[in-house]
């Protein structure tokens, strides 16, 4: 411990600290705009310059490290003016007329102002209007002039991608979404370009974020303390009101969020204190007013939909699942809140319904906390895209280099987790599983395999003692048996898979689907692809299906609801309503109470556990024939909202993750004359699809990709072939 | 072996092939005189020998004849016959290709008595034009590295340290931070791996004297690396070059081979237990990349951009590890005081600046070239003395010193002492050592501008001071030159400048605008003229010049107006021209084709009231 007198106050500090973050801490105010917390401090704005006794200049505070003894003053004549010079300097170079005007109090009250201030040059279409770092300083230094004179740079601004837009005539150069994407999200896309008055932040070669390998995780428009960067869903949903903290439900990670209120609207949500991905940050407002969501219970009344009150659509519910008792299939999702599944269970049992998640997995799981890895574990990575699926995970990896972490892929797909892998294995496709199980019990690989001996023995050696982590996406784990220092979490489930696999899923959502002996089919946010005719069909979600149905419950989503669910560190998380549901929406758990109530069953007594029946399922061989040529890999898509795909929802993750195609080596589509984008048939033994075509070199040769989702009802790899129907 | 050959000879041709001579020509001289020689059958009793740079730029091609040191400059190709059979064989030196001080003087014969050589203190240039760079052999013949054998065998590094401090050496990079003081601070900062640096990043606009030494003499800098790497117990070193500066590249790569071959650099110095490796990297020329923070960040692969200190490299430089960076004249410096002592070297210079100082005197000066002189001496010694004054007879303006963020020094100062301390208390500083000079023909007003324009394009954009400060400068600054500023810009322009200078993180924005502030305090009448005249006293900004034809010589010849681009000029034949000032795109053309027996043409600024 040192102390140090900062504005003739005594204070206390640690060694390490800056003499800003010790000011801060004591309450003392020094005004900054390229300092943000957690990275490499800058110096570059020169606002947070202070005076140092025995030293002849100012410094920033944000760099000096304190020393014991040290005597500082953050308010002199003198750093007053140079802070405003420098403020002054900023401000001509970004739209002030607004920002300096003297009516600007007035202004604000009557949102009118009879000068006419455009665009370029005002703070009036400014997304972050009222909610900017300048204008909090401007208040602050008591700016009231601009004395230089004033550059628009006059960019174009970037609307060439999804979820953000940027705006560089605004971009006061602080550098905090630069440093927030190399240090923090560790992913690089952004950087200064060019130097002196042209210096301007921006991609390598000025590419769009989509081709800069950006995952749009908005950590940088998080930190941007002007409107240069800003969401493109809530640019104009003003500042927020309120803030409510919840847990994202669109993986299994379950991370915290915060939710942003406005006029009982939720308008975007941000990270709680650590770091979310594309889906947190940008998906869930879209997906909570999405334009095809339905809100209001429909009846089908002859041919017609018909929209109904809550009392009939219940009771059409309650009488049919009586009549139909017994020959009931049950499908829900895992994106709801434990009790709602709970409830669900009750009532499959009281119903003598089969039952089933279509997401849950059958596979070892030793949950582990994703956010502690052990130090110089071996984290093992299996055929998962880990940098664009679960970034946060792969940041609490390779966060500290003093853990040693070691990351190994194994996967016949190339990634970008594969590439910055300190090893990488690619087997065939389908052998992964072969690799992992040799690993651990030992002995040869197999020729077939197609790793390397060298590859294979260095992999092996580094997993032969000590933690491993083994994270996966991959349907051929089942019954694998493994040494118990190595901890294994499937990747790609939903969340509250630990749940459904406590209490035990009857049969498999394939199961279900083919029993002959199903005539009523009440699916809860799941969306299948259907082969047969159900004489009934309820769904209860808040997206259409692509069948046709007898009767749509709406229900509410997370954001809607009080709750809680597990994530797949087997962790309790809350869900925190927000703000009321949509509509007549209702929450899941209410409605599932209430035709309990309208059968008079009791949905509160807990469902005894089941073992799970079924034997041990066997690996499927998969070969390829002259008939089906190409290996078709199958990947869970882990970018689904209630058995909808968010890229069929949202045209911002289909161009992010074009997994609404099929992915085909680009050798193979020469030979098949399939170019990017067209329409091709997928037709397998028990497959036909048409899909449009995504040409690739992540994917090997003669093999193709598909990210599996209920609606193609495609179960596991196999082998295929493709033809083009239309370029 | 060759200094052994070269006792065979009767003479010996010193042809200079610096990078100013040999642009002039001084290879193709070579080749003449070695072909006039065989010639004239003399190809046994004379050598042609290439030396490096010997600082008289400007004169070049530069062939001395040894061992009586007879300079020769300006050699045409044509000459050469001649110089060959009146000297070498007849033995009569030409006088018609020696140097001349001023017409009214005789030739001077001998290099050592020509006032540009004479009046030099050589420490750091000590081999000048005496050997070949490219050769080990002659810098060990001149007693090169023995002084790191000294330092290496008969003292400890904390002994080299005190040596160093004792001399006083000084930083020759500009700061002017005491050299033994940075590397003990270095040296006791924690940690087993550290660095030396060498910057050689020399980015001022008319400075060579980087060039020059590691091109003319590499291995000294090498020298005083391998001391200062033994005092300092750094393992690894690194050369920090512009890549502009192809051929000090080249010659700093053979220079480090040969040091490597003969056991200099690598494992295990001199049979001690002193290992040191040292690497070229080369800058891609940005100015700002001569500040060391930005130069250590270019080293690692970063953006040359400054960041803010301390950490000073001293505690956390390359890779996060203690670093220690010098100029590439500091190193040089460092042999000769460890092979002559600390005293001797102290007893030359003033005060607080001891040693000698290289600059590169350019600019409206008689003999443009690299001079080193002692500390001390003043600025007029420097231009008179040594520079022979300006060409034409016009009249000193001003110098400016340290580069392009230097100051601008008038003739009320020409006996100032030049040292750290002196330099900086006119406002300009020292710098790495660039001096240009500036006569009655020059605006400071457009000088500033010329130097603020610099510094701004230059800017790393880090700090808003620096990146947009100096853009507000240059703006009103144009105004000024435009006619267009008002009289509240003077002060504007004081308050704006004082402001960036503190409000800057590194050296290129604390005195970016020194060549503002000093033409504003020693130079304000010409701001005034601008402004409120509307008139450039110099002649120079171009929007308040005009072009005029006298009428009471112009003679009708028709020249002026044949050539005007914009056709502005009217007239007949044998009658007075005049120049429509609408059209006058102020070119000049006219001026430059009026016959001098007329001078007709004039330029004028009348004052606007």
């Amino acid at each position: 411990m040192m102390t140090l007198t900062i504005n003739k106050k005594k204070v206390r500090a640690k060694k390490g600290e800056t003499v800003l973050e010790v000011a801060q801490r004591e309450g003392i105010y020094v005004p900054k705009l390229c300092y943000l917390k957690g990275v490499t401090p800058y110096g570059g704005c020169r606002l947070c310059l202070v005076k140092v006794k025995g030293w002849e200049k100012p410094v920033t505070s944000c760099t000096l490290l304190v020393e014991d003894g040290m005597v500082v003053e953050t308010e002199t004549p003198l750093l007053k003016r140079l802070r405003r010079f420098s403020l002054q300097l900023i401000l001509s170079e970004h739209p002030h007329a607004c920002l300096v005007c003297e009516k600007r109090i007035e202004c604000a009250d009557y949102q009118e102002c009879i000068q006419k201030t455009a665009i370029t040059s005002g703070c009036k279409f400014c997304a972050r209007n009222g909610n900017c770092e300048l204008q909090e300083l401007i208040d602050y230094l008591k700016i009231e002039e601009i004395p230089f004179s004033f550059k628009y740079r006059n960019m174009e601004i970037e609307k060439c991608d999804p979820f953000f837009e940027r705006d560089y005539n605004l971009c006061i150069l602080c550098g905090r979404c630069i440093r927030a994407c190399q240090e923090i999200r560790e992913a690089g896309t952004l950087d200064f370009h060019h130097r002196g008055p042209e210096t301007m932040v921006g991609t390598a070669y000025g590419l769009p974020h989509l081709e800069s390998g950006c995952q749009f995780c908005g950590a940088c428009v998080d930190v941007c303390p002007t409107g240069a960067l800003r969401e493109r869903y809530s640019k104009w949903e003003g500042v927020p009101e309120k803030s409510v903290q919840s847990t994202c439900l669109l993986c299994n990670i379950g991370c915290s969020i915060d939710l942003k209120i406005n006029d009982k609207k939720l308008i975007n949500t941000t990270p709680t204190h650590e770091q979310i991905c594309v889906r947190g940050r940008f998906g869930i407002a879209p997906l909570v007013y999405h334009p095809k969501r339905i809100t209001q219970p429909l009846l089908k009344k002859g041919d017609r939909l018909v929209q109904v009150e809550w009392k009939e659509a219940l009771a059409y519910v309650a009488e049919t699942l009586k009549a139909y008792t017994g020959k009931t299939g049950i499908l829900f999702t895992p994106q709801m809140p434990v009790k709602a599944i709970d409830s669900i269970y009750a009532l499959a049992r009281h119903l003598k319904s089969t039952i089933a998640a279509p997401l849950a997995l059958d596979a070892v799981v030793r949950p582990f906390d994703v956010k502690k890895f052990e130090r110089g574990s071996v984290i093992l990575i299996v055929n998962t895209d880990m940098v664009s699926d679960f970034a946060p995970v792969l940041l609490h990896a390779r966060k500290h280099s003093k853990m040693q972490h070691r990351i190994i892929v194994i996967d016949a797909v190339k990634s970008r987790v594969a590439e910055m892998a300190d090893l990488w294995l690619q087997p065939r496709p389908g052998k992964e599983s072969d690799l992992v199980r040799t690993l651990f019990a030992g002995g040869r690989i197999g020729k077939s395999v197609g790793v390397s001996q060298e590859d294979y023995t260095s992999c092996r050696d580094a997993v032969k003692e000590g933690p491993v982590y083994l994270l996966f996406n991959a349907d051929n784990m089942k019954g694998m048996k493994l040494p118990k220092r190595v901890s294994v979490l499937p990747l790609a489930s939903s969340i509250n898979t630990l749940k459904i696999l406590e209490m035990g899923t009857d049969d498999s959502a394939e199961r279900v689907l083919k029993d002959k002996s199903v005539d009523c089919l009440y699916t809860i946010g799941v969306a299948p692809r259907l082969d047969r005719k159900y004489k009934r069909l309820i769904v209860q979600d808040s997206f259409p299906p692509s069948f046709d149905f007898d009767l749509f419950l709406p229900a509410a989503s997370f954001v809607e609801i009080d709750g809680t669910v597990v994530n797949i560190n087997g962790k309790i998380k809350r869900l925190h309503k927000a703000t009321e549901p949509l509509g007549n929406s209702r929450p899941d758990l209410w409605i599932i109470k209430e035709i309990g109530k309208a059968l008079n069953c009791d949905l509160t007594k807990r469902t005894i556990r089941r073992k799970r029946r079924g034997k041990k399922s066997q690996l499927r061989k998969i070969t390829v024939t002259k008939k089906y040529p190409l290996y078709l890999i199958v990947r869970k898509n882990s970018f689904v909202y209630r058995g909808h795909m968010l890229s069929a929802l949202m045209k911002g993750f289909e161009r992010l993750r074009y997994d609404n195609r099929i992915w085909i080596n680009s050798a193979t589509a020469r030979k098949l004359k399939i170019a990017d984008g067209a329409d091709v048939r997928v037709i397998g033994q028990a497959i036909d699809l048409t899909l449009p075509a995504r040409i690739t070199d992540h994917v090997p040769p003669d093999s193709a990709l598909i990210y599996a989702h209920p609606s193609l009802a495609i179960s596991g790899d196999q082998s295929v072939r493709i033809e083009c129907i239309k370029s | 072996m060759r200094k052994k050959a070269r006792k065979d000879f009767r003479l010996h041709l010193l042809v200079c092939a610096g990078t100013g001579c040999a642009a002039n020509g001084s290879f193709i001289i070579k080749d003449a005189l070695e072909k006039e020689i065989v010639k004239q059958g003399l190809e046994d009793e004379i050598a042609v020998i290439t030396t490096d740079c010997q600082g008289f730029c400007e004169r070049g091609p530069i062939v001395i004849v040894q061992p009586d040191g007879i300079f020769y400059h300006r050699i045409k190709k044509e000459d050469v016959p001649h110089l060959v059979e009146e000297h070498l064989f007849k033995g009569r030196p030409v006088k018609s290709m020696m140097f001349v001080p001023s017409p009214e003087e005789p030739a001077i014969p001998r290099l050592m008595d020509i006032g540009f050589f004479k009046h030099q203190r050589l420490i750091v240039l000590r081999h000048r034009g005496r050997l070949d760079p490219e050769n080990i052999e002659e810098y060990i013949g001149f007693e090169g590295y023995s002084s790191l054998e000294k330092a290496l065998t008969r003292m400890t590094p904390p002994e080299i340290i005190k040596e160093i401090k004792a001399s006083g050496l000084r930083g020759r990079g500009g700061a002017g931070f005491p050299t033994g003081v940075k590397w003990e601070l270095c040296r006791t900062s924690p940690g087993k791996k550290k660095y030396i640096v060498c910057n050689g990043d020399e980015g001022d606009p008319g400075a060579f004297m980087d060039r020059s030494v590691l091109e003319s003499d590499p291995h000294t800098v090498i020298e005083g690396m391998l001391i200062g790497a033994r005092a300092i117990g750094a393992h690894k070193g690194y050369i920090y070059v512009r890549s502009e500066y192809p051929l000090a590249v080249k010659k700093l790569l053979i220079a480090l081979r040969q040091a490597e071959e003969y056991g200099l650099l690598g494992e295990n110095i001199l049979g001690t237990n002193f290992s040191f490796t040292i690497d070229v990297v080369q800058g891609a020329g940005a100015f700002v990349c001569g500040e060391e923070t930005a130069l250590l960040a270019s080293i690692e692969g970063k953006v040359g951009r400054p960041r803010p200190r301390p950490p000073y490299p001293a505690e956390k430089g390359l890779w996060g590890r203690p670093t220690n960076i010098n100029n590439v004249e500091t190193w040089a410096n460092v042999p000769v005081i460890i092979a002559r002592g600390a005293l001797w070297f102290s007893s030359i210079g003033t005060k607080r600046s001891k040693g000698t100082k290289i600059f590169s005197l350019v600019g409206k000066i008689n003999n443009t070239g690299l001079v080193e002189v002692p500390m001390g001496i003043t600025l007029g010694q420097i231009i008179y003395d040594i520079g022979g004054g300006i060409p034409d007879g016009k009249e000193f303006k001003a110098v400016q010193t340290g580069g392009p963020s230097g100051g601008c020094i008038p003739r009320e100062l020409l006996d100032l002492p030049i040292d750290y301390e002196g330099l900086s208390k006119a406002g300009s500083m020292m710098g790495s050592g660039g001096m240009i000079v500036m006569d009655e023909d020059t605006c400071m007003v457009d000088v500033a501008r010329y130097f603020l324009n610099f510094t701004q394009e230059e800017s790393c954009g880090k700090c808003p001071s620096c990146r947009l400060g100096t853009k507000q400068m240059v703006h009103i600054l144009n105004r000024i030159c435009e006619g267009t500023g008002g009289e509240h810009d003077i002060a504007f322009l004081e308050e704006v400048g004082r402001s960036v200078k503190l409000a800057s993180l590194c050296g290129l924005g604390q005195t970016a605008s020194n060549p503002v502030l000093t033409t504003i305090k020693y130079f304000r009448e010409e701001y005034l003229a601008h402004i409120r005249e509307k008139r450039c006293p110099a002649l120079v900004c171009k929007s308040l010049i005009s072009y005029i034809i006298d009428p009471q010589t112009c003679s009708g010849c028709t020249v002026c107006a044949k050539n005007c681009p914009s056709a502005a000029i009217s007239g007949e034949a044998k009658k007075i021209h005049t120049i429509d000032q609408t059209k006058c795109t102020k070119c000049g053309i006219c001026l430059s084709v009026c016959p001098p027996k007329f001078k007709a043409v004039k330029k004028t600024s009348p004052a606007v009231q």
